[in-house]
């Protein structure tokens, strides 16, 4: 772990990434800048003193949404007593609120110039990693103590408003100031910086003059206060585990969306930088794994995901009638149809995902009036699994892109272009039909089947889904089983082969219920094997596959978000001790990055490295990181709801000795789950690993 | 038919109901330049259009050749929104509903009565 040389403050899709004196000097590539809906609206915004950029003496970022930079004028060196100090206090919203403030601590009267540069590339995020340049016109007007820069292609318009409360000589690269501060006192500015996308829903109108910082801050506040009074309490006897709780509640609602189509609803974004927008798959899993603490959030995510449902065949988009999307975005290149993402369908596991996730919210929270609006949309989504998602009629969901240019190869999780292969390292044909998804599958069926039964009034489609999915798991553990190495295949490919590396995919299998009970106890021996259970965790790839990379993102790195789902599954397949070490291996791994998961890290073996190498791109904080732990303490306690009751049958780490949950919220208004550690999981790796060898 | 605006408009109101809408309700007005106005008011699925100008829980406003090429297929309605060439005011979650009304199949391929 490097020092740290960005600050970040975030809300939504919208945030700002600056060096540690609060400034932004971005490259074409380097993700710096003031960001919202997927376009850079500034690339530059550098503070000068007399022509010096200050030095950084610290920073106060213990907030999401707000950021204190205190700095000295630079002379050039570092170690002199200054006579001036400067405050930046940043607060995100619509854009960002700036105050800037220079003291003058000398007892004579100074005279400063002060400047702020500013220009913005408005970039699409797309832009940004690949480096493409632009194809419509840069503009800018000056007003009274404004400056606003602009881009326009065709109708399609972007301006940044930067408008100023001190007197300010503003020209089209910045705004300067003529300060004079008496003995002692003090100077200040505040500085309103607004993202103005013309047409586009709120955001189309000018926004008033900045009403200053402390309003934009306890609004947010508030906003996170609301978050925290609903929130379960925990307590243990480990402390460490309180700091990861806190974080991770605190990052999720920082990845917090408000999709423009759900009015004041919010739903979880990807991950912070690349991913802070509306996908399929991480906000379905965060939301899945926030469940028991935050229930709106799966809410507001199902009502996002069944507007957005497709309802054609669009090759570019990967849409079908039924599908489920993916990602979309807002940027310049997909509203030009340069990117798919408008939005984007391109994933097979999803469909199935929102019909598990919808009987799980039901299941939770008994909101029967969302499982009948949906009724239709649900219908749908069964239909593209039989019609759509079978592609060659097998009975298996297969995925092959539509789209072959800017489409993704991968429709899965691991959607990296190598993750599916076979042990000895070649990769596999498409179309390709994941194990997962079929697990998927089947817990989709039988989940509606209820769904059918109590709520749709339709007995016979409960039935003919009951029916499917038996019959399902039945050819699954049948087509899918390697005899000789005893786990499930990956997946079966297009050439009808099956794909026979050793992945962590066999524990979704678990969480899903499609194993056979007498193949169960194999797939955990290889789960907690040392082939696959590093230590920290379960890699995505085992050790010795021809495949295997440490490194490697899907073929070898440990994912936090992967695990908290094998741990749900050794659960329901009765292994609560073994899902109590997978928690509190994962548990201790937050314990190095400061309570905050990020979404991987590498693969190599524990006693290896004595602590878990992030990977080295990762993006953080990511939602299902974050709502990993979330899930691991269900996991640890055994909470499952049961009609209007919620069950509570803990299997709890030792180290966490006294472990309580307090004020559980769902259909059975509020219940409190604790129990003691009685698993000592720290000498269960060798009772394992030496009856695996 | 010879106008794919009014076709659309027409063929809407003689469907009567719509099942991809059966959890929608609300009033949308299209406001097609150098066409004129529509009126479409959705309850459960149940659609009634006409004329008149009232107020809208949502309210669109773009040209006609784009407005004929999102009917046909030619244009996605999402894309058109987000280059700033179709207006949307209101209730943005119902407007997204709307989309799913485009293309009308039978106008895709080309103009039928």
């Amino acid at each position: 772990m490097g020092e740290k040389t960005t600050i970040s403050v975030l809300e939504g899709n919208n945030f700002v990434v600056s060096d540690l004196r609060g400034d932004i000097d971005a490259s074409p590539s380097e993700p710096l800048g003031l960001f919202a809906w997927d376009t850079r609206f500034l690339s530059r915004w550098l503070l000068t003193v007399d022509g010096q950029r200050p030095n950084v003496l610290s920073t106060d970022d213990l907030d999401y949404f707000y950021v204190q930079f205190f700095l000295v004028p630079g002379t050039g060196t570092i170690y002199v007593d200054a006579d001036q100090s400067i405050i930046r206090r940043r607060a995100i919203e619509n854009g960002f609120h700036e105050d800037l403030t220079i003291f003058n601590h000398k007892d004579k009267q100074v005279d400063l110039k002060v400047r702020i540069e500013a220009a913005s590339d408005f970039a699409d995020l797309f832009e940004v990693k690949d480096k493409l340049t632009k194809k419509g016109e840069f503009y800018h007007r000056i007003a009274t103590n404004r400056l606003v820069l602009g881009y326009r292609r065709e109708q399609f318009v972007r301006e940044t408003l930067i408008t100023a409360s001190a007197t300010a000589d503003i020209d089209e690269h910045g705004l300067s100031f003529a300060v004079h501060i008496e003995p002692h006192g003090e100077w200040t500015t505040s500085l309103e910086v607004v993202t103005v996308l013309v047409g586009f829903g709120e955001n189309q109108e000018e926004t008033t003059e900045g009403q200053g910082d402390p309003q934009t801050r306890s609004k947010m506040k508030r906003s996170l206060e609301k978050l925290g009074e609903a929130l379960p309490r925990l307590s243990s006897d480990w402390p460490s585990l309180q700091v990861t709780y806190n974080r991770s509640l605190v990052d999720l609602a920082a990845l917090r969306f408000y999709p423009l189509t759900l009015s004041g609803q919010a739903m979880p974004a990807a991950g912070l930088p690349w991913f802070m927008t509306l996908f399929g798959r991480d906000s379905m899993i965060a939301s899945y794994q926030a469940l028991p603490f935050a229930s709106e959030l799966a809410e507001a995510t199902l009502r996002a995901l069944a507007q957005r449902q497709g309802t054609r065949i669009d090759d570019f988009r990967d849409e079908e009638p039924g599908k489920i999307m993916h990602e979309v975005r807002f940027g310049e290149m997909t509203a030009f149809e340069e990117r798919p993402h408008s939005p984007y369908y391109g994933a097979a596991d999803v469909t199935p995902f929102f019909l598990i996730l919808l009987d799980e919210v039901e299941r939770w929270t008994g909101n029967a009036e969302l499982v009948r609006q949906l009724e239709m949309e649900a219908r749908a989504a069964l239909t593209w699994i039989d019609k759509y998602g079978d592609r060659n009629g097998d009975g298996y969901v297969e995925y092959e892109r539509r789209n072959k240019e800017t489409g993704l190869e991968n429709q899965c999780w691991k959607d990296s272009w190598n993750s599916i292969q076979f042990a000895d390292g070649t990769i596999s044909r498409l179309p390709r039909a994941t194990c997962e998804i079929q697990g998927y599958v089947y817990d989709a069926k039988m989940r509606c089947a209820r769904l059918a039964r109590e709520f749709w009034n339709d007995p016979e489609l409960a039935a003919r889904l009951e029916k499917e999915a038996a019959e399902l798991k039945r050819r699954f553990n049948q087509d899918y089983w390697l005899e000789d190495r005893e786990f499930f295949a990956i997946a079966i490919d297009g050439d009808g082969r099956k794909v026979d590396s050793l992945t962590s995919n066999i524990g979704h299998l678990l969480w899903s219920g499609i194993v056979d009970e007498d193949k169960a106890g194999a797939l955990v021996r290889h789960l907690m094997g040392p082939k696959l259970y590093s230590g920290w965790g379960i890699r995505t790839m085992a050790e010795g596959e021809g495949g295997y990379n440490p490194i490697g993102y899907h073929v070898g790195a440990v994912w936090p978000h992967d695990n908290s789902f094998i741990a749900m599954g050794l659960r329901r397949y009765g292994y609560r001790e073994e899902a109590a070490r997978v928690a509190m291996n994962m548990l201790e791994a937050a314990t190095y990055f400061k309570g905050r998961l990020p979404e991987a890290f590498a693969g190599y073996r524990r006693e290896l490295t004595e602590f878990p190498v992030e990977y080295p791109t990762a993006c953080s904080p990511q939602a299902w990181a974050s709502g990993a732990p979330l899930l691991l303490l269900r996991a640890i306690l055994g909470l499952e709801p049961i009609g209007d009751n919620l069950l509570v049958d803990p299997a709890i780490p030792t180290v966490l000795g006294q472990l309580e949950l307090l004020d559980i919220p769902g259909r059975w208004g509020r219940i409190d789950a604790f129990g003691r550690g009685r698993v000592d999981t720290s000498t269960m790796g060798e009772k394992l690993q030496s009856s695996t060898t | 038919m010879s106008d794919t605006t009014q076709a659309f408009f027409e063929r809407l109101a003689q469907r009567g109901y719509e099942p991809l809408l059966h959890s929608v309700s609300g009033t949308f007005h299209w406001d097609i330049e150098d066409v004129g106005s529509w009126f479409v008011a959705v309850k459960n699925g149940s659609l009634t259009v006409s004329r008149d100008i009232v107020g809208a829980d949502c309210v669109f406003a773009c040209s006609k050749e784009d407005f004929d090429r999102m009917v046909m297929g030619k244009q996605n309605p999402t894309t058109l929104f987000m280059q700033g060439k179709m207006k949307i005011t209101g209730n943005i979650g119902l407007a997204q509903m709307f989309q799913r009304l485009f293309p009308d199949e039978s106008l895709s391929v080309g103009e039928q009565g």
